[in-house]
């Protein structure tokens, strides 16, 4: 399978054209893909243990204050050194009180934000 | 009524001007009050004042008024010459034959008795005088056998005749009426004097009085049956039994309690025979005759007792039984106007709109039920639903008048009915929208199509577990935005807001999510298209990618089925995330093979074709690249797609219409050990081909799958509502928590087991109980 289109390769010199490329003895050539992919955050804890909603949902505070879309958007994971994830929402009021990790009490430090 | 003569007429005129004017005081202030209603025109006047004589008009001399010398005198036998001339003229008038002397004389001479004093002697002897020719007459009623029509028809030619006599004395006496009688309290007017006397001498007597009602109720009665009867005489006899005061003691008991007595028969027997709505109908005719009869000629004070007896016998007393009879199979044929008069005549009696409130509940449940309870008309089940509800709210605006009380029963009785079967319901309403809201479907307009919407939406408001509905409309939503296939975006749009406004924005945000996704899919492929130009890397521009970037949480969740893809479709998907993961960090992406749709280039022998197939169809056709037949072991093993998954493919390729594959051996199901070879002759009219997927029919461990699915998340939905609720209250009553969850959760669940979730958050720590108050939480942070 994989020499089939290896085979393709030499004889495709222009980059634009479509057409000219396929080889006349090939049967089936790929011509549109639509693929379909899921995102979701790297975590290795699916729920914020802050608020204790997935992380993929908007944070407890969020729902509750039921703000419209586009802040609800704003509602990122943030991972620190120690790899944990948490809301980013949550995150920045907990390190107010203590600026630990809530799960391993280290340091807390952003390794980074997503988006 | 009989007519009184001209001569009459002219008599009573003559007086009733003057009257008018002087005697109106008096008049009302008269208790007692005299009815002439067997007369055309009345003058409302039983007791009249003097007559003022109007003076001679012409004479201008000048008057000189001298004192009397002597009083004028009546001749010594004026009063017996006057009173003949006076009987024989009441004797004429009594016989109906011509009086001899001048009206005129007469009065002048009753003005003259009376002006000396005559006028008790006067009364006296008239009253014998009537007295005497009224018991004359009574020979005739005591006969024996008479008919009793014939027996009306004479009482009523006496009453009239009589009153047409008291009129024309009346006249003659009027002096002596409005002088003597007027004057002193206690005497009748002679009106008053002649129906007294009837009364007492005629209709008092227990035969006469028998043999009138009895005729009177037969002659009703006959006409009941349907005969004609002679309406007027029925009248004025009607008419003198209430003029001579006895129409309530003497007939209208009788009358009710026969017309009870006929109507509770009849009643009775039509029941029997009839057919609800003909009953009806005719019952609605029977009301319609007895308000013409109180119309023609019953007393008007007769008549709320006998409708009330008529509609308490004709329809009280078979309330149940019409309702039980009748009601289902009316609904049943949707009979419009027989249902209006169903409800009219019901509601006349006590308790009649309550009853037909209750029978037509039952009947919605009953009928209702059938409709969703049958797993084999679940095709039709929505439709059905939609054309039941459809019709049963015509029949409320219509029939029931759009009675408040019907209106809210026939929601209770729809929300009964559907939740009876658990979750199919909502299954099949979200599948019905889906069949509607998918391209394709152009049998509707715009407008239409939000018509239907707002309706599916009161289906949809009746439905309890609304997560399920979710749940399918979601999988089936996610379908149409990944295939292209919606029709139209408007529509979408439209039931999303629709959604959103009945069960609010925390329902639909992941919706919602779903069409964001679709329009942010959008940005990144244009994006990605620079991008891929400026790599410069010429594997990537022969082909179009485009990758719709789903979140995970937002769209149902797919299994994932990893295959092999070839090298340079790997290389794509290795691109796209590079690109990808660089704009948006700490993320990661899966790919979804069985979702993922090509366009595949064909060159057969007669024409190249464009194919519009499935990326597992895809793959299996890219093999044939390089092999002109493989079997099903080595196509497994090349593209590594799930087994039943690949033989679906095969099927799709090799069995369906187009059949770009050709299996060796022939045959419907694909088998180990089948041999694929391609089709190079592969013909077809068109130039572009799809090439349907074999669609998984959903069986029925699927769908106890995403049933499943639904119930696994309302225990999180529960958990997470339970922990949202008392991180915001900190601490609540159990009562207080219970009542707040059920304001939030928008599926049905039993207390215990909301019991059994607080148990386990309090095990996990969420949470715990009051030391000194079991009945209270605290959260714990």
């Amino acid at each position: 399978m994989a020499d089939d289109i290896d085979m393709e390769k030499p004889v495709e010199k222009s980059t634009v054209s479509n057409d000219c490329v396929v080889k006349s003895e090939k049967m089936f050539s790929l011509k549109r893909w639509n693929a379909v992919a899921m995102w979701s955050w790297d975590v290795e804890c699916e729920i914020c243990a802050i608020c204790r909603v997935q992380v993929m949902d908007a944070c407890l505070r969020c729902q509750a204050e039921n703000r419209n879309d586009k802040e609800q958007e704003e509602c990122v994971v943030i991972w620190g050194e120690c790899n944990h994830s948490f809301h980013n929402c949550c995150m920045k009021l907990w390190v107010k009180q203590n600026n630990r990790c809530p799960l391993c009490q280290q340091e807390w430090s952003v390794q980074r934000i997503g988006k | 009524m009989s007519q009184p003569t001209g001569k009459l007429i002219g008599v009573k005129r003559k007086h009733s001007d003057e009257n008018q004017v002087e005697a109106k005081k008096p008049a009302m202030e008269e208790a007692k009050r005299a009815n002439f209603s067997a007369l055309v025109s009345t003058n409302g006047m039983t007791k009249a004042s003097p007559t003022v004589v109007k003076p001679a008009a012409g004479n201008v001399k000048k008057i000189v008024i001298k004192s009397m010398k002597e009083l004028p005198k009546l001749p010594d036998n004026y009063q017996d010459v006057a009173w003949q001339k006076l009987e024989e003229a009441v004797v004429a008038i009594q016989n109906s034959t011509s009086i001899k002397s001048a009206l005129e004389d007469l009065y002048q001479a009753v003005q003259n008795l009376c002006s000396h004093s005559f006028a008790p002697l006067v009364y006296s002897k008239l009253k014998n005088l009537t007295e005497s020719h009224v018991q004359s007459n009574l020979a005739q009623f005591l006969a024996e056998s008479i008919d009793p029509c014939v027996f009306l028809k004479m009482m009523n030619d006496c009453w009239q005749s009589h009153c047409q006599q008291m009129i024309l004395i009346r006249g003659i006496f009027l002096y002596l009426d409005r002088k003597y009688v007027l004057q002193n309290p206690g005497i009748m007017s002679l009106w008053d004097m002649g129906l007294d006397t009837f009364k007492v001498h005629i209709i008092s007597d227990p035969l006469v009085q028998t043999r009138t009602v009895d005729g009177l109720l037969l002659l009703i009665d006959k006409e009941r049956q349907g005969d004609t009867v002679e309406r007027s005489l029925l009248k004025s006899l009607l008419r003198m039994l209430s003029d001579l005061g006895i129409y309530h003691e003497a007939f209208e008991t009788k009358f009710l309690s026969s017309t009870e007595r006929v109507y509770s028969t009849e009643g009775q027997r039509l029941m029997q025979e009839r057919e609800v709505p003909e009953y009806l109908a005719h019952v609605d005719k029977r009301l319609h005759e007895e308000n013409e009869r109180l119309l023609h000629y019953l007393d008007h004070s007769t008549k709320r007792a006998l409708i009330s007896t008529v509609e308490k016998q004709l329809i009280g007393e078979h309330l149940v039984q019409i309702l039980q009879k009748g009601l289902d199979a009316l609904v049943e044929e949707n009979r419009i106007s027989d249902l209006k008069l169903m409800f009219s005549l019901l509601s006349r009696v006590k308790n009649g709109p309550q009853e037909l409130n209750l029978n037509f509940c039952t009947y919605v449940k009953k009928r209702g039920r059938t409709i969703v309870i049958d797993p084999e008309k679940d095709k039709t089940m929505v439709q059905e639903l939609l054309d039941f509800k459809e019709k049963l709210d015509n029949i409320v605006v219509t029939c029931f008048g759009r009675n408040e009380k019907f209106v809210n029963s026939l929601k209770e009785s729809f929300e009964n009915f559907v939740n009876q079967r658990l979750n199919k319901p909502a299954e099949l309403i979200a599948k019905f929208v889906d069949s509607k809201l998918r391209a394709g479907n152009k049998e509707s307009t715009e407008e239409e199509m939000e018509r239907l919407l707002d309706k599916i939406m009161v289906l949809f408001r009746f439905i309890h577990g609304k997560d399920v509905f979710e749940a399918f409309y979601k999988k089936d939503l996610a379908k149409r935005l990944l295939v292209g296939k919606s029709a139209s975006v408007d529509a979408e749009k439209s039931m999303l807001s629709k959604l959103k406004q009945e069960c609010g924005g925390g329902f639909t945000s992941k919706l919602e999510g779903m069409f964001k996704d679709m329009e942010l899919s959008k940005d990144i492929n244009v994006a990605f298209k620079q991008y891929i130009v400026h790599l410069n890397q010429p594997d990537l521009t022969n082909m179009d990618l485009t990758v719709n970037i789903l979140t995970m949480g937002y769209w149902p969740t797919y299994v994932p089925n990893e295959v092999t893809l070839p090298a340079q479709m790997v290389n794509f998907q290795e691109t796209f995330k590079k690109f990808y993961l660089g704009k948006h960090s700490g993320r990661k992406l899966q790919w979804q093979p069985s979702l993922g749709l090509c366009v595949v280039k064909a060159e057969f022998a007669q024409a190249a074709k464009e194919l519009q197939v499935s990326l597992f169809q895809t793959l299996v056709l890219l093999l044939f690249n390089s092999a002109d037949e493989m079997p099903f072991e080595e196509i497994k093993a090349a593209t590594n797609i799930e087994d039943a998954e690949l033989r679906r493919t095969l099927q799709s390729l090799a069995c369906g219409k187009a059949r770009v594959l050709r299996k060796v051996p022939a045959g419907k199901d694909i088998l180990d050990g089948d041999k694929f070879v391609y089709c190079k002759d592969f013909t077809n009219k068109l130039y572009r081909i799809r090439i349907n997927q074999i669609q998984l029919k959903e069986t029925t461990e699927e769908q106890q799958a995403t049933e499943e699915r639904v119930f696994q998340d309302r225990q999180y939905q529960i958990d997470a509502a339970i922990v949202r609720i008392m991180k915001m209250r900190k601490t609540l009553t159990h009562n207080l928590l219970i009542t707040e969850l059920y304001n939030q959760l928008n599926f049905p669940v039993k207390p215990a087991d909301l019991k059994k979730r607080i148990e386990s958050l309090i095990d996990r720590d969420y949470m715990e109980r009051d030391k000194d108050n079991p009945n209270q939480y605290n959260y714990v942070a």
